[in-house]
This record gives C-alpha cells, sequence and structure tokens, in this order.
C-alpha cells in the first residue's frame, strides 16, 4: 500500500486492486504541490487495463487545484484507449455530485456511484 | 493621467441593506508572513466562515433541513477559501494593502467577498477575465479550462476556482476596483460572491 498524507488528509493506494481511498480535505497551494498525488493516480494507467476506483467518499472538501489535478487524470484516461474510470461519492457531501458531473462532461464514459 | 479616487464596479454589486445584517470581517497584514505559511490559515478561516454562518440559519424545526444547513455551511467554505486562496495568491508582493475576508449575512442572502491590492497593470487583466465569464455560460468557460490547464502549456492564472463559484454553486459574482489618488500605481480589488437563500437547497422558500 501506498500513503500519501498531511495533517488534513490522507491517500493510501492498495495495490492489489487498482484502488486509491481518499480522506479529509486537500487544499494544497497549486499543481506543484498536487504533482506527488497525480504521479501516484497516473502510474496506474500505465499498468494493465483493468478497471481503476476512485473512492472520495471520505473526502470532504477539494480546492479547485485538487479539481485541476482530478480533471487531468480523467482527460490522461480518457485519451488512453480501453481506460476503464469509476469514481465512488456520497451524498452526505453535497459538493460530490456537482464536481463529479463536471468531469464526466470530460469524459462521458465515467462511471459516478453515488452511495 | 487623472488618479482620482475612484470606484469601477463589473458584475452583481449591492451592498445588503445594514440594518438587518449580521458580518464577520477578517484581516490579514500581506507583510507580516510569505505566503506558504499563511496558507493553513486560509483553510482555517474559510472552515470557520462556514462554521459561523450555520449558527445563524434557521433550524431543522423551521424551515431547513440538516441537508440544507450542510450544503450551505459547504458553499460558504468553499467559496471563502477560493476567494481567499487568490487574494493570496494574487495579492501584488510589497504592498500594504491588508487582505481580508468579510462574510455577510442577512434573511434573503450570504455574501462572502475578499479584498488584496494589486498593481493597476494587473488590475486591468483581471477587468478583462471578469467581464468575459460574465458574458459567457461559466460550465462551458469550466469545461474549457479544465481542458486547457491538463495541456502542455497551463494557464498560470486559470481563475477555475471563480468558474466553480459561478457554475457549481450559481452564486452571482461581482467585482469593485478602488484606486486611490496616493498611490496611482495600485487598486484595491474586492471580489463578491452572493448566494440566495432562497435558492439553495433544503431552505424554504
Amino acid at each position: 500500500m501506498k500513503t500519501i498524507k498531511d495533517e488534513s488528509f490522507e491517500i493510501q493506494r492498495h495495490e492489489d486492486t487498482p484502488r486509491v481511498c481518499f480522506k479529509g480535505a486537500l487544499r494544497l497551494s497549486g499543481a506543484a504541490d498536487y504533482t506527488p498525488i497525480l504521479d501516484m493516480l497516473m502510474e496506474m494507467l500505465a499498468g494493465p487495463q483493468r478497471p481503476i476506483i476512485l473512492d472520495l467518499r471520505d473526502l470532504e472538501f477539494l480546492n479547485s487545484s485538487g479539481i485541476t489535478m482530478f480533471s487531468r487524470f480523467v482527460i490522461a484516461a480518457r485519451d488512453r484507449q480501453e481506460a476503464n474510470l469509476e469514481f465512488i461519492a456520497s451524498e452526505k457531501n453535497p459538493w460530490h455530485a456537482r464536481s463529479l458531473k463536471n468531469l464526466q462532461r470530460l469524459m462521458p464514459e465515467l462511471v459516478v456511484k453515488l452511495l | 493621467m487623472d488618479y482620482t479616487m475612484a470606484t469601477e464596479t463589473i458584475g452583481y454589486c449591492r451592498n445588503s441593506p445594514e440594518e438587518h445584517c449580521e458580518y464577520l470581517h477578517l484581516a490579514f497584514s500581506p507583510l507580516s508572513a510569505p505566503l506558504q505559511s499563511r496558507w493553513r490559515n486560509n483553510g482555517l478561516s474559510a472552515d470557520f466562515l462556514g462554521d459561523y454562518v450555520t449558527t445563524f440559519l434557521p433550524t431543522a424545526s423551521e424551515s431547513m433541513d440538516a441537508g440544507g444547513q450542510q450544503a450551505i455551511r459547504h458553499a460558504v467554505t468553499y467559496i471563502a477559501n477560493e476567494l481567499l486562496e487568490n487574494a493570496m495568491k494574487y495579492h501584488e508582493r510589497g504592498v500594504d494593502v491588508p487582505i481580508g475576508i468579510h462574510l455577510e449575512l442577512t434573511k434573503e442572502q450570504i455574501t462572502v467577498r475578499a479584498t488584496n491590492g494589486v498593481s493597476r497593470v494587473q488590475a486591468e487583466q483581471y477587468k478583462e477575465f471578469v467581464e468575459r465569464i460574465l458574458k459567457e455560460d461559466a460550465g462551458e468557460l469550466l469545461v474549457r479550462q479544465l481542458e486547457i490547464n491538463s495541456g502542455e502549456a497551463p494557464a498560470q492564472k486559470s481563475c477555475l476556482g471563480l468558474l466553480t463559484i459561478l457554475n457549481d454553486y450559481s452564486a452571482r459574482m461581482g467585482w469593485e476596483f478602488d484606486s486611490d489618488p496616493g498611490s496611482p500605481d495600485i487598486m484595491t480589488v474586492t471580489t463578491r460572491a452572493v448566494l440566495s437563500l432562497k435558492d439553495l437547497p433544503g431552505a424554504a422558500a
């Protein structure tokens, strides 16, 4: 398992299944600060083609630089043939549905499960 | 050139009536600490404003359910965080104009506004940008900006936060550009986002 965290968030990538879980509040100051997280996500696109799951259920806050980071990953997945990407979101965080709708405009085949 | 004291407004800049208004104002001296050490304060301030506003909202027994309160708390936190991040990022270095974030609440609406100092050149670029985003469809611009940001040459100043405030939170936005005759090269910019309580989910019409 690979983990990136600081005092306000924790991100865990499970190695057995291509699944990344996000927790807490992501409000880093810009693209450079988000690079390690984006790199961790991009590594999964380089692997064998399997469904990639990003679990945002416990992600309570995401600033616009974080939205940009996710959009860069979604666009990279879209531009790769047969990429299979799924976001799991929560109804208890009212922003999830809105932000993921914008990502679906970038990649219509993106699967969003709102639990 | 004539630099008399002047305020130029773009977009929605109506003030709340003072007699029925609760407000909270936080101000930071831009000269006392570098940006990076300030960054954590942005989140703390935004969370505080979001938590604070819910104490004034109608309770569940009245006209708003818990989900509605949570949606408003999040909207205020997100908007305050984005406006404060922008104010900190784009404040002209060395200019002794306080960076401020202001929350205002009436029965009809919640206003969040941030203030910072910019050079006259920056102010002109910013005016062009905000005039464009008010004319075009914010949703279309947002998607286009996300595509640009993911490319080889991402925009240095994408102002994506403003586009999400307009598109995702349906806020009305307005800008004030104040010039002071004593400092002709510096302007104070106020960016304002207004949420109508009637339009928010969970709130009674």
